[in-house]
């Protein structure tokens, strides 16, 4: 039967291939860990902790992962993000030890928690500005309002095509120019926050729905955003503030208290006035039964909030912030 | 015959030629020829801008780190020596196992029955085309099914089993397509010949059939291969993982990970792209990987080719 010891050499090929992907696989491990420093004293705490939830939180908890192997090298953990409320979804069903959120978790979500006798411990752990922002070459436009916001991207601005049309809605002093819009779409957590705390409140006030106009370039990849912001002259977008590069034009936002550009240290005062928290929830069963899951969040509520924020782009907690979430968490 | 009376063969042949051929005169074909001549030129040049565009952006990683990187682990910069694709791999070297031990038998199988036994009637047309429908169905609702059987009858626990078995039956329908119309392709004189010196239907399709539709099966059943191997879509349904997925040390060969959650190359492409707008050195990585996985996939595809030359000469 030719064919058939045809299909075992091709076999055989493929399990040597894999054999020299394990062979390498397993020296990358060594290298890691005997490459890194040993300041901590090392754990041994062993298990798999899986976290899902907001990819926009999930770098956060890679790197405290990244960071947690090195004190405690038999506890696993997996980092996944397939957003806020599928990661709720999973969390409730009993699936994952940890969700990472964007937001906080809905009502609705508490309930699909309690009907499987699921409790849970919020924490916050960093906060995100959102950055609006337009191409570097508009130089007509430094700071808007949110009566622009609303006028610009609220449920009434249907149709608007230029900046200038928004100042019949609400607002005043944007320049006639061409509209060009990009955002996050409907199932995205930056796309929730920028509704609640820029248009929720103007849309009620004016007996309006609190959501965006339709007809904008909603794209779930915040790159695809931005090089949409970088195709047009007089574009107009927003994103998350750590995913803002050089290549955009931020802008400054005026919540009422005047114009506040978006940086690290604006964000953490709340003096810039569009940011979010970013939240981590962990399952209370799960972390009372589990030593490695306890030790994490322990080194996630204290290393990670020192470091692992800031480094992947976030903005930290103040000193004051960090120690209620320590004590909300050991007490 | 006119012609030939004017002034000699060669000269008349020559005329006519110029008739029909002289450039401006056969417009329409002229026209047609280089329409074709310019869908090609398309082709290519997409294919072109494909490969240096990502040999650009991966260039940084390929060009000062390439063992590191394939050796390397999901991380959470981009900046980090560990940074690779090891897992990505693994993943992927197992769903070519998994489409190897499982679609590539069922397949053929399928087809040797559907093609040499099945009786010719209502029930086989309709499996014959529910067959060929399911080649065409698109790879989320094959990620949703799997989703169901292999995901939420676990407690929702994404495996590597799970995504293996899905890429699997994704392929299975192609597998028995192209095998079917590579034993349907055998000439029937050599059917004939074999039955008329006395052979039974074994020794008919053991030693004239299947030596004879080898090369096509080979070839349908390693291209599957390739398309199982670049597809995310359904992985991200079963629920493979974008961000990070411990080193749990062993070896590739222990049937332990088989249970354990996985992730795969075009699944770690599609993170990286994404996170790379938060950190841009993400880009490169990305761009490297895809150079990976084309050479993987190309290496399959060489496979292919050279074990269907193989079979051709040895058929002829």
């Amino acid at each position: 039967m030719k064919p058939g010891t045809k299909i075992a050499r091709l076999l055989a090929t493929l399990a040597a291939l894999s054999l020299v992907a394990a062979a390498c696989g397993g020296s990358a491990d060594d290298a890691a860990g005997s490459g890194d420093g040993d300041s901590a004293e090392t754990s041994s705490a062993s298990g798999e902790i899986f976290i899902s939830g907001s990819s926009t939180v999930e770098p956060i908890s890679i790197l405290v992962a990244e960071l947690y192997e090195e004190v405690a090298p038999d506890v696993f953990v997996d980092v996944t993000g397939p957003g806020t409320g599928d990661g709720f979804q999973q969390f409730c069903n009993g699936e994952t030890d940890i969700s990472d959120a964007s937001r906080q978790i809905k009502d609705e979500e508490i309930a699909n928690c309690e009907a499987n006798g699921i409790t849970f411990t919020e924490i916050l752990v960093g906060i995100d500005g959102i950055a609006v922002m337009t191409n570097t070459a508009n130089s007509a436009v430094d700071c808007v309002t949110f009566e622009n916001l609303y006028g610009l991207i609220g449920p009434e601005s249907e149709g608007v095509n230029t900046w200038s049309g928004a100042n019949d809605i609400l607002g005043d002093g944007l320049p006639e120019a061409p509209l060009d819009i990009f955002g996050p779409g409907a199932e995205s957590g930056t796309f929730d926050s920028f509704i609640e705390i820029v248009l929720e409140e103007t849309a009620e006030e004016r007996g309006q729905d609190a959501t965006a106009r339709s007809d904008y370039n909603p794209s779930a990849e915040d790159n695809l955003i931005l090089q949409g912001i970088q195709s047009s002259d007089t574009s107009l977008g927003w994103v998350g503030f750590a995913f803002a590069n050089d290549d955009v034009k931020l802008l400054e936002v005026d919540g009422g208290n005047g114009c506040v550009a978006p940086t690290a240290e604006t964000i953490a005062s709340n003096e810039y006035p569009i940011s979010r928290n970013l939240y981590i929830y962990v399952n209370n069963e799960k972390a009372a039964a589990s030593e490695a899951l306890n030790g994490f969040v322990d080194f996630y509520v204290n290393e990670g909030l020192d470091s692992a924020v800031a480094e992947v782009g976030y903005v930290a907690l103040s000193e004051d912030a960090k120690s209620e979430v320590r004590a909300a968490w050991n007490g | 015959m006119a012609l030939t009376t004017v002034g000699g063969a060669s000269n008349a042949t020559r005329r006519v030629e110029d008739e029909i051929f002289r450039r401006g005169r056969d417009l329409k074909g002229t026209s047609f020829r280089s329409l074709m001549l310019s869908a090609l030129g398309v082709s290519i040049l997409i294919l072109i801008v494909l490969i240096v565009d990502v040999f650009v952006d991966g260039w940084s990683v390929l060009s000062t780190r390439l063992p590191d990187f394939i050796t390397g682990t999901l991380r959470s910069q981009s900046s980090s020596d560990a940074l690779g694709i090891s897992q990505g791999l693994l993943g992927s070297l197992w769903i070519a196992v998994f489409v190897t031990v499982l679609s590539f038998p069922i397949g053929v199988a399928a087809a040797i029955y559907l093609e040499e036994y099945a009786p010719r009637n209502l029930l086989t047309k309709t499996i014959d085309i529910a067959i060929r429908n399911l080649a065409g169905v698109p790879s989320v609702v094959y990620g949703l099914l799997g989703l169901f059987l292999f995901v939420q009858t676990n407690n929702g626990n994404s495996t590597l089993y799970a995504g293996g078995i899905t890429l699997a039956i994704l392929v299975l329908p192609i597998v028995v397509i192209t095998s079917a119309e590579a034993i349907r392709a055998v000439p029937s004189s050599l059917r004939q010949g074999a039955y008329g010196v006395g052979a039974t239907k074994w020794d008919v399709i053991r030693t004239q059939i299947l030596p004879f539709a080898a090369p096509g099966i080979l070839t349908g059943s390693l291209l599957s291969l390739s398309r199982a191997v670049g597809e995310a879509a359904p992985l991200i349904l079963v629920g493979a993982i974008t961000g990070r997925l411990a080193p749990r040390g062993g070896s590739f060969v222990s049937l332990d990970q088989l249970g354990d959650r996985f992730t795969a190359m075009p699944i770690v492409i599609v993170g990286w792209v994404q996170e790379s707008g938060r950190d841009p050195g993400f880009a490169a990585a990305a761009g490297a990987a895809i150079v990976v996985l084309l050479a993987l996939v190309v290496m399959m595809n060489s496979v292919a080719v050279t074990l269907r030359n193989y079979f051709e000469n040895k058929r002829g």
